[in-house]
Formats: C-alpha cells, sequence, structure tokens
C-alpha cells in the first residue's frame, strides 16, 4: 500500500469503518511510512480537540416543550395507534367486526322493501302449490267461472284470460296471501308445465318489472293500471315472456 | 430532537433560523408519517431536517460568512480565569467548522458529533459512503490547516 491509496483511508480508520483486513493493512503501512503515520496523529489530535470542544448545540428547552405538545400528545391519535401493536390488532377487530354485521344484515336490509323478498314468497307458495290437493280452490277452464269465483274475496276482480288457441289452457284458480295481502293465483298449464300468476293491487306494484331466475324457476313480473302480476313456472323463459304478452294482450278484449 | 437541532444549528449557524427549521421539518416529517417506510427513525428525522435547512440556505443569498457573535454567544457559561485560554481554543475549533462549505460542515457535523457511521451519514445526505470518506478527508484537512497556527502557539505556552 502506497501513501496515496492510504490517505482517505486513514479517515476510514479513524471512523472504525474498516473491516479487520483493511485495518490491518492500514496499521501496517502506519507502521512503515513516518508522513502517514504523523498524518494519521494529527487527525487524532484534531479528533481529541473536536471532542474536547463540546460542540453539540443544546436544544432550548421552549422549544423541545413546543415540539413535545405539539406532535407527541395531540393530534397524533391515529399515528400513535398504529405505532401500538395491541391498538392497531383492536381496531382490525372491530373493523372486522363491523364489515361481519354488515355484510349478514346487508341482504336482509336490501330486500325488505324490494322485489327480492317478494319473488322468493311467491316462489315458496307457487312450489307449496304444486304438491297434491294445493293447487286449486277453483278447478276449471272456463274463464267465466274462475272469474267471478274471486268476488268478494278479493277487493279487485282479477283478468282471467282464456289462452287455449295460444297453447296456455286455463286450470284454476285460488286465494293465496303473500306478504299479508291477498292475492288471485290464477293456474295456467303449457304442456305438462304449471304456470301461477298471482294478480294484486298491492304486492309490489312498484317493483322493478322484469325476469328472475330462481332455483331453476323463472319468475316474471310487471305492473299494469295499478295491478301487479307475477308469473312463476318452470315452463322456457322464453314461453313465460310469451304468456306474460299475450295474458296482457287479451285480459281486457276476452273476457 | 437534539440531533435535529444541533444539526440544523450548525448548518445555518443562528439559534432562531435553527429553530425555525426544526419546526418547519418537524411538521414535514409529520405530514409525510405515511412515507415513512420503517427504518431508523433519527435518520429519516435528520434527512428531512437537512433538506429543510439547504433549501433555507439555498433561499437566502446573502450568507455572509460566519455569525461569530452567535457562535461566541451560544452556550457559553461562566468559565474562570483559567480556563480562558483553553475556551479560546474551542472557539477556534468551532469557527474554523463553521467556515468550512455546507457540504463538508454536514457530513463532519454527523461524523464527530452525532456520531453516525458512513452509511447513516450517506442514508442522511444521500450520497454513496465513499463520498462520505472524501468529504470527511477534505474537511479534515481543512481543519487542520486553519488549526495549525494556533496549535504552534499553544506549544510555545508554558
Amino acid at each position: 500500500m502506497n501513501c496515496r491509496d492510504a490517505e482517505p483511508l486513514l479517515h476510514a480508520r479513524l471512523d472504525n469503518e474498516l473491516d479487520v483486513a483493511g485495518a490491518i493493512t492500514v496499521d501496517r503501512h502506519l507502521s512503515e511510512c513516518r508522513a502517514c503515520a504523523a498524518q494519521f496523529g494529527a487527525l487524532q489530535n484534531l479528533r481529541e480537540q473536536i471532542d474536547s470542544a463540546q460542540l453539540a448545540y443544546t436544544l432550548p428547552s421552549k422549544l423541545e416543550q413546543k415540539l413535545a405538545s405539539r406532535f407527541t400528545s395531540q393530534g397524533n391519535w391515529f399515528a400513535q395507534l398504529w405505532r401500538r401493536p395491541w391498538r392497531s390488532v383492536a381496531v382490525l377487530a372491530v373493523a372486522t367486526a363491523c364489515i361481519t354485521v354488515l355484510v349478514m344484515f346487508l341482504p336482509t336490509m336490501w330486500t325488505a322493501d324490494g322485489s327480492n323478498a317478494i319473488a322468493a314468497e311467491i316462489l315458496d307458495n307457487h312450489l307449496h302449490a304444486l304438491q297434491p290437493g294445493h293447487l286449486f280452490d277453483v278447478e276449471s277452464s272456463d274463464q267465466h267461472t274462475v272469474k267471478p269465483w274471486f268476488q268478494g274475496r278479493t277487493d279487485f276482480s282479477p283478468p282471467v284470460p282464456d289462452l287455449t288457441n295460444d297453447g296456455f289452457m286455463l286450470v284454476g284458480g285460488r286465494l293465496e296471501v303473500i306478504r299479508q295481502q291477498p292475492a288471485a293465483a290464477l293456474v295456467y298449464k303449457r304442456r305438462q308445465h304449471i304456470i301461477s300468476l298471482y294478480v294484486s293491487s298491492s304486492l309490489g306494484v312498484e317493483a322493478t318489472p322484469g325476469l328472475q331466475d330462481l332455483g331453476g324457476y323463472h319468475l316474471l313480473h310487471w305492473s299494469h293500471d295499478r295491478m301487479s302480476y307475477w308469473a312463476v313456472s318452470d315452463v322456457a323463459s322464453a314461453d313465460l315472456g310469451d304468456f306474460a304478452r299475450l295474458f296482457d294482450q287479451t285480459k281486457g278484449n276476452r273476457r | 430532537m437534539r440531533s435535529a437541532y444541533n444539526l440544523a444549528r450548525w448548518l445555518v449557524r443562528n439559534g432562531q433560523d435553527a429553530e425555525d427549521i426544526v419546526q418547519e421539518a418537524f411538521l414535514k416529517a409529520f405530514k409525510a408519517l405515511d412515507q415513512y417506510r420503517g427504518g431508523d427513525a433519527r435518520i429519516w428525522t435528520l434527512t428531512i431536517v437537512r433538506n429543510t435547512a439547504m433549501n433555507f440556505l439555498r433561499k437566502r443569498k446573502t450568507d455572509n460568512g460566519v455569525d461569530l457573535e452567535q457562535l461566541q454567544a451560544a452556550d457559553r457559561s461562566a468559565n474562570p480565569e483559567q480556563e480562558l485560554l483553553e475556551e479560546n481554543r474551542r472557539e477556534q475549533v468551532r469557527r474554523a467548522i463553521a467556515r468550512l462549505e455546507p457540504e463538508f460542515r454536514e457530513t463532519l457535523v454527523l461524523r464527530e458529533i452525532e456520531g453516525l457511521s458512513y452509511k447513516e451519514i450517506a442514508a442522511v445526505l444521500n450520497i454513496p459512503a465513499g463520498t462520505v470518506m472524501s468529504r470527511l478527508a477534505r474537511a479534515r484537512q481543512r481543519l487542520l490547516i486553519e488549526l495549525a497556527p494556533v496549535k504552534e502557539v499553544r506549544h510555545e505556552l508554558p
């Protein structure tokens, strides 16, 4: 090692920044080179002078208090929170609990006044009616038998069109109560498929019209003249759409 | 906080400015808390203090050298007569350091007064560790030259 290489390393040696091998190399050079040894001595002396000069400025106590009150006690709540592990765990737990409760109750809240709950109840009712002996209160393919049967049983007279020529045969009707509202359930048959059509003056009149699929069944809702219609069946959804269209077109004409 | 004030004080060489800079730097650090990516909080704070002080120095175009009166007045306790010479000696060192260019001054202050390693200094100043070493070498060489005549004078004293 020559003096040119050693010169900067003297500082690293002085500052204990060299690894063991580097320190040995520099020390060996210092033992051989008087100039560098003198320089190193001067640097050591300089360090002592700087140390003894006590050059560190002390923080004014007024500023220290000001900073302490400003940055450690108040306004720093959230930052402190995250510095303490147990608190962040607590916050996470509370947040998780809130989200869980929301997730559990949101569907209920969401559907409380919406059409989903009505649709589910109507499907239940339809499935129940498919059980033996539950399909009709009045069994008839004659619209003039079925329609009058609802007199006095509902506060409205449901349209009962004859759609036999269109492939939908009237087979009867029954009175149902859905969500505490009376509904006239008309039963039509498309080949072997049963269609229940619920007519009501109050059941989801404001609900969004449209087709829903529920457990393999199709549920079609529409409203007309302040009357609400819900058709449910396992028939193809296109057939159910045809049924609804024909029913709506025909109900005023052929009574 | 003490380190922060000391660094700022050495960089701007004025007590009131140093206080302002420390406050500004802490406010910045507090606002940037979300950018703090772990590691040594002291290094992080010193980095912000250093940058704030350097911005201040850049804006203050009229850097009229060392404020000697400030330095003399700084932290001086009542010294007995026999310590007067020693006190003068300390003052020489202070002035010599205060006269260094900012980049040499900050490196030397972080090393000699704050006792930071090259790696830590490199992090604060955002320079390579090798540059830390060469800056220290330059700074110390300057100090040796500045203090040399005084040293000779002292050798002549009884």
